[in-house]
């Protein structure tokens, strides 16, 4: 049965991607969506209502746990506090139930950033040119997390950005959730504002590696922090887009997902905590874009291993060209298809954590915006990103992860040479003396950026190359 | 339009999914507004099964089996839990709080659900040598340098007696750790404690081999 389930989904992965060939288009609009992508974050408030230490969900914070994936599935409403107000109908059903602790964290992260190269004065009109940047804090947000009734619960979240200067809207989730009484059937609904910020296995963008992005203060324009390079439009709606789905985990093994989004509002973005994406973030989906997702964990001993796939269907109005008039008809189509997968070891002592995904993207380009904001009828856009991760006693450890794009050469819709290719690595050791705080010394390398992404080409620095971007990174992240 | 009709059934259908399953009763807390509307059979489901398994078979050794132990011993943990009368490192993190709220009476009801389960079968030693070496700690102890055997508190067969665990069957590394945590007095225990702080690290893996194997 077990090894039945797995060859099936492997099967099914395997026959929808193969089918992409076939299958036509999608788009690209948004040449630059350039938006940041903030980590998820362990979140205090979860311990003090459950009363569990860290290490119950997570390996090391954001990562969860076999355990801290069922606490979410099932809507974080374990808690071991007695509730202040509560109150039952004739029934037995609750008609009000209110914590005598809301579920307020606080979420801070500082960084000092020293990037390959001085940025050139010319990027930052009045600025000394320098290689470096020091935040405090890089980020910051104040969330509820927590229960809010008996089969009720919220992930809220505020951020403030210090590299856009504002505070906003970063991720939501608000989930219901029941179960039948011997646990085989889990199921639930999200009303959240992210494709893949309800997912529990840490391989999506949103809640995915890197957990600690650099958001250099000039990540708005420039590839320093992992942004503002091509990745699949399913990755591009943090706070921009809001949808509801269903779920049902089946035995502590299947889950199967069914979502859909729609823009926040139509025709341009909404302000989330990165202010910058008013400025780029145009485009808006053509009423609802479906999601899904299908996954299949088995757990054994120390080890817990999921094989999945998503994908994530996107009819787009492209609004991004800037002075442009566009017919409201002008629609490109996405169409994203991952496979994914993580091995987990959290043993007594040692902690190994094995994780990615795949993505294909394809873009299928309207007539009308072809041949002048795109070369081609159809793009497409790979993605592949492989993370390992080792820990110690919950204290010491780091990861090493790769991430790559390639596909279709576009001039117009990518600029510079046309290539949607970019390549970096990650490299991380981490040291958390107490498990809500990590002190980090991060090395991002950067192998291939569009020279239309790079800054250093774009301020028209001498020889400009991808890893002129290379940054140190030192960081503390703070949740209390 | 179809399309958009589609797509607004979907969401519709995912929405009312939602008002379907209302109608479950309160149950999804560890601690109701009314103890006593919960029965142990939704506490276990609730919160034990996560990480117990729902018949108390764990599938992860950082968690020990529970099916068919001791009702005395389940209570005198749970009650021990309570009172963080049990510091090892595990009780700590998992246990103090989720037995933080629990009342007399539900841990009566864990400990009877989990002791009417039936008992895990033991895995298979793949050592057969060490697990026969381990047994004979188990069955007589090491005179030498008086360390008892186990039966005497803990049954010919492993199963346990009243406030003495069964340890039939229950995973490898978990009893390991424990002897280990007795030995360094991570673990409070008046009886254990003085036990294993004689055992060398080969006669721990020799005597849990065995009874794991049980």
């Amino acid at each position: 049965m077990t090894r039945d389930h797995l060859e099936f989904l492997s099967w099914l992965a395997g026959a929808r991607l193969l089918r992409l060939g076939t299958l036509a288009a999608i788009v690209f609009a948004g040449a630059a969506l350039a938006l940041v992508s903030t980590p998820a974050r362990a979140v205090p408030s979860f311990a003090r209502q459950t009363g569990l230490a860290c290490e119950a969900c997570h390996t090391i914070p954001p990562e969860l746990t076999p355990f801290g994936r069922r606490f979410r599935l099932n809507a974080y409403t374990l808690t071991t506090r007695p509730p202040l107000v509560s109150d039952i109908d004739d029934h037995k059903r609750n008609t009000v139930w209110l914590t005598d602790l809301p579920g307020m964290s606080i979420l801070l992260q500082a960084t000092y950033d020293h990037w390959n190269r001085p940025l050139p004065d010319s990027l930052v009109p009045g600025a000394k040119s320098q290689s470096d940047d020091f935040q405090f804090p890089q980020q910051m947000s104040i969330m509820y997390a927590g229960a809010i009734s008996d089969h009720f619960g919220a992930w809220l979240q505020m951020t403030y950005l210090q590299n856009t200067g504002s505070l906003g809207i970063d991720n939501n989730d608000v989930r219901y959730s029941d179960h039948t009484a011997n646990n085989d059937w889990v199921w639930g609904v999200t009303l959240n504002n992210n494709p893949s910020f309800q997912d529990v296995w840490n391989t999506g963008e949103a809640y995915g590696i890197p957990y600690f992005p650099v958001q250099s203060l000039y990540s708005a324009t420039q590839p320093l922090g992992n942004t503002g390079m091509r990745a699949p439009i399913f990755t591009q709606f943090p706070g921009l887009a809001a949808g509801l789905g269903a779920y049902v985990w089946y035995k502590d093994s299947i889950y199967l997902e069914l979502s859909e989004y729609h823009s926040a509002k139509s025709g341009s973005a909404i302000a989330n905590e990165d202010s910058s994406n008013l400025n780029v973030g145009g485009g808006t989906i053509d009423n609802f874009a479906p999601y899904w997702r299908a996954a299949y964990e088995r757990d054994w001993g120390y080890n817990s291993a999921m094989i999945g796939t998503s994908g994530m269907y996107v009819k787009f109005v492209p609004s991004v060209f800037a002075g442009q008039t566009l017919s409201p008809g002008n629609v490109n189509r996405y169409l994203d298809l991952s496979v994914d997968w993580q091995y987990q070891y959290n043993g007594q002592h040692n902690i190994f954590t094995f994780l990615g995904h795949y993505t294909h993207e394809n873009q299928e380009n309207d007539p009308g915006l072809v041949p002048t904001y795109f070369n081609n009828s159809t793009d497409h856009l790979n993605q592949l990103q492989v993370t390992g991760e080792y820990y110690y006693d919950h204290r010491y450890g780091g990861l090493v992860s790769f991430r790559r794009a390639t596909g279709t050469t576009d001039v117009p819709f990518n600029g510079g040479s046309g290539s949607p290719a970019n390549q970096f690595e990650v490299f991380e050791l981490d040291y958390l003396p107490w498990f809500n705080t990590k002190l980090l010394l991060q090395y991002d390398v950067y192998n291939v950026v569009n020279n239309n992404q790079n800054p250093f080409f774009l301020a028209g620095s001498t020889n400009p190359k991808a890893s002129d971007n290379n940054t140190w990174v030192v960081g503390l992240w703070m949740d209390f | 339009m179809r399309k958009l009709a589609v797509h607004s059934l979907m969401v519709a259908a995912i929405a009312l999914a939602a008002t379907i399953v209302r109608d479950s009763p309160a149950a999804d807390l560890v601690v109701p507004h009314d103890p006593s509307a919960l029965d142990a059979t939704m506490l276990v489901s609730n919160a034990c099964s996560k990480c117990h398994g729902p018949t108390g078979i764990s599938a992860s050794p950082l968690f020990p089996i529970l099916a068919a132990q001791q009702v005395a011993y389940i209570q005198t943990e749970l009650k021990l839990f309570r009172e963080r009368g049990r510091s090892d490192p595990r009780a700590r993190a998992f246990m103090w709080g989720i037995a933080r709220g629990l009342s007399d009476d539900q841990i009566d009801g864990v400990a009877q659900y989990f002791s009417s389960q039936p008992p895990a079968t033991g895995a298979v030693s793949s050592n057969p040598a060490l697990a026969e070496k381990g047994k004979s700690i188990f069955e007589n102890g090491v005179p030498a340098r008086e360390i008892p055997g186990c039966t005497i508190c803990h049954g010919p067969n492993a199963e346990g007696i009243a406030a003495f665990p069964r340890l039939a069957g229950q995973h490898r590394d978990y009893l390991a750790i424990q002897l280990q945590q007795f030995r360094s007095q991570m673990r409070e225990s008046e009886i254990m404690q003085p036990i294993a702080k004689n055992l060398t690290d080969d006669e721990i893996a020799a005597v849990v081999e065995y009874v794991a194997s049980k």
